[in-house]
């Protein structure tokens, strides 16, 4: 992929307060990596490899359910970011990344980023503030969401008895 | 024998259908109240005797409380709460203004004396006086319980509220009972089983070849109205063990003879037959009129018969009930079967109240008219959803407490 194209990808994927040449800093600490299509990209539970950026193909995101059976959660295409918070926490993969299709991708390891931080580098703090502000979208979806199952509990029996009644003079009413 | 999960199985599988709320399945299943009380009584040894009453009262949406009292040594809270849920389901089926209870005392009839049992009762009466009434809950006989003892309930509550009659069913003929309610169960089973034959195309009871088993209360009558509407009684049984004549029993005779012999066994010029292989007989319909759970997963696939009428409670378990409708047996089932007894219940309360007394044609007329409108109900939905009568029979009593309830609000 020609560097300009790589350029617009990571402003436009990782993050958009970067200039172009602050694009090209990042991208010079990344090594290419190319997956061919059915391989794992990386496993659940192993030991966060750093953030992948997606450049070319499609990828599926699966986790294994309690019950022991995988689920995928996700189908993702390039251009894309997958593995973010393996940078800014030192946690495992939360889930498994397959390859469906031969893919691309840009790889920015954890000590290669901690390294160009320690420089104070301007692009690493900008995606820092990037990253930060996705978790900040993705915990306030979390939080709408556990409202509203805990909102759930509280108001339904009445509300479902409104419906059953509804239900017994319509539906079954005999 | 009924637990409260028994009951439970088929009312969850109707719910499932209507696609209740778990809020609202809990809802329709708790009971409305649970009585546990202390029955002390001094015997006739001197000693004290100490018993536990029971009595649980489901639910009241749709009238006042109605279900028998059941003396028996293992009666406990369970088995009542399962009795009075049925009970609920049962009036609503037949569409009698009542709810559902059931209760008793934990004791052996048999192993105390006449003036103990007399004792016993009235006592239990003063303990659950404030919670029964005419208009609250109305006790019945039931296993272990008689007309007798309906009368001792009547005099003991009249003494503390006045004069009540009203407040329990199933009294002497001569103290305020009613004509024609000691048949009405037997009554009943054959009025529904004409309705469900004709439904599912048996066609008339007349010429159908059928085996009873049990022949105290339910079986006897049931026996004597089958032979008067023409069937074939092939083989009967009870506790003593079963008799069987291909060509059809003489059922007045039997009938004389276990009123001297207090069993079947031992009537003339008939084959000997276990209870076990009674129920699964080349008939066209066999009748448990007796136990609980006699048809099972371990003898379901051996059913010969074509339509299975059940006369006792709950004779049929739920493994066995699966085998059984997927063999394409016919089940009329024990909700609606056999609910002619509290269906009569139902009209010597309406003659207390009214201090007017119906004759015995009015009392099987009106039998009919309940027991045919009913099926009529169950045939219906059976057929406009797919479900097997017993399920519609669920359907329509959720379908009925529930509209009750939920229009007399929370």
């Amino acid at each position: 992929m020609p560097i300009d194209n790589l350029v617009q990808t990571v402003c436009t994927v990782l993050c958009k307060t970067l200039t172009p040449s602050q694009a090209e800093e990042i991208l010079a600490a990344t090594r290419p990596r190319s997956v061919p299509a059915e391989s794992v990209v990386f496993r659940e539970g192993e030991e966060g490899s750093g953030l992948f950026l997606l450049l070319k193909g499609s990828v599926e995101v699966v986790k294994q359910g309690p019950n022991g059976l995988s689920q995928q959660l996700a189908t993702v295409d390039a251009p894309s970011v997958l593995g973010e918070m393996s940078l800014v926490s030192e946690r495992r993969h939360s889930a498994t990344v397959r390859a469906t299709t031969d893919a691309e991708f840009r790889v920015l390891g954890r000590e290669d980023f901690l390294r160009l931080l320690e420089r104070d580098n301007l692009a690493a703090h900008k995606l820092i503030g990037a990253i930060a502000e996705v978790l900040a979208r993705r915990l306030r979806r979390m939080n709408d969401m556990a409202m509203e199952l805990l909102g759930r509990s509280d108001t339904p029996p009445v509300e479902e008895m409104a419906r059953f009644k509804q239900k017994l003079f319509s539906e079954w009413s005999f | 024998m009924a637990g409260f999960e028994e009951v439970n199985h088929y009312f969850r599988r109707a719910a499932r259908i209507m696609d209740l709320s778990s809020h609202v399945e809990r809802m329709l299943i708790t009971p409305f109240r649970e009585v546990k009380v202390d029955v002390s009584i001094s015997m006739d040894s001197g000693e004290l005797g100490t018993f536990i009453g029971y009595r649980v009262q489901h639910d009241r949406s749709r009238g006042p409380m109605k279900g028998g009292l059941r003396y028996h040594p293992t009666l406990d809270m369970d088995e009542a709460l399962g009795l009075a849920s049925l009970m609920t389901w049962k009036t609503a089926i037949v569409n009698l203004p009542y709810g559902g209870a059931k209760g008793g005392i934990a004791v052996d009839p048999s192993k105390i004396s006449e003036r103990e049992l007399e004792r016993l009762t009235r006592r239990f009466v003063e303990q659950i006086h404030d919670i029964i009434g005419p208009q609250t809950d109305i006790p019945a006989p039931d296993m272990g319980t008689n007309a007798q003892v309906m009368a001792w309930i009547m005099d003991e509550y009249s003494k503390i509220h006045g004069f009540s009659p009203a407040v329990v069913t199933g009294k002497p003929v001569d103290l305020f009972g009613s004509k024609g309610r000691e048949e009405a169960t037997g009554r009943g089973v054959v009025f529904a089983m004409e309705e469900f034959l004709k439904d599912v195309g048996g066609g008339e009871i007349k010429g159908k070849r059928c085996a009873i088993q049990g022949f105290g209360n339910v079986g006897s009558w049931t026996a004597r109205f089958l032979h008067e509407a023409g069937a074939r009684i092939v083989a009967v049984s009870d506790q003593q063990g079963g008799i069987r004549n291909p060509e059809g029993l003489d059922i007045p005779k039997l009938l004389e003879h276990a009123r001297h012999a207090k069993t079947v066994v031992g009537f003339p010029g008939v084959d000997s037959i276990s209870n076990a292989e009674l129920l699964l007989l080349d008939v066209d319909v066999v009748i448990p009129a007796a136990l609980g759970g006699v048809l099972t997963e371990k003898n379901a696939k051996d059913v010969r018969a074509r339509y299975l009428v059940e006369a006792a409670n709950a004779p049929t378990t739920p493994e066995a009930d699966e085998i059984l409708t997927r063999r394409g047996i016919q089940i009329l089932p024990d909700v609606y079967a056999n609910a002619g007894g509290v269906t009569v219940s139902y009209f010597e309360w309406t003659q207390n109240i009214q201090q007017f007394t119906w004759e015995e044609a009015k009392i099987a007329a009106e039998l009919k008219r309940y027991m045919s409108e009913a099926y009529a109900t169950l045939s219906r939905v059976a057929r406009e959803r797919r479900v097997p009568l017993r399920t519609a029979a669920f359907i329509v009593a959720i379908g009925r407490v529930g509209r009750a309830t939920t229009l007399r609000g929370l």
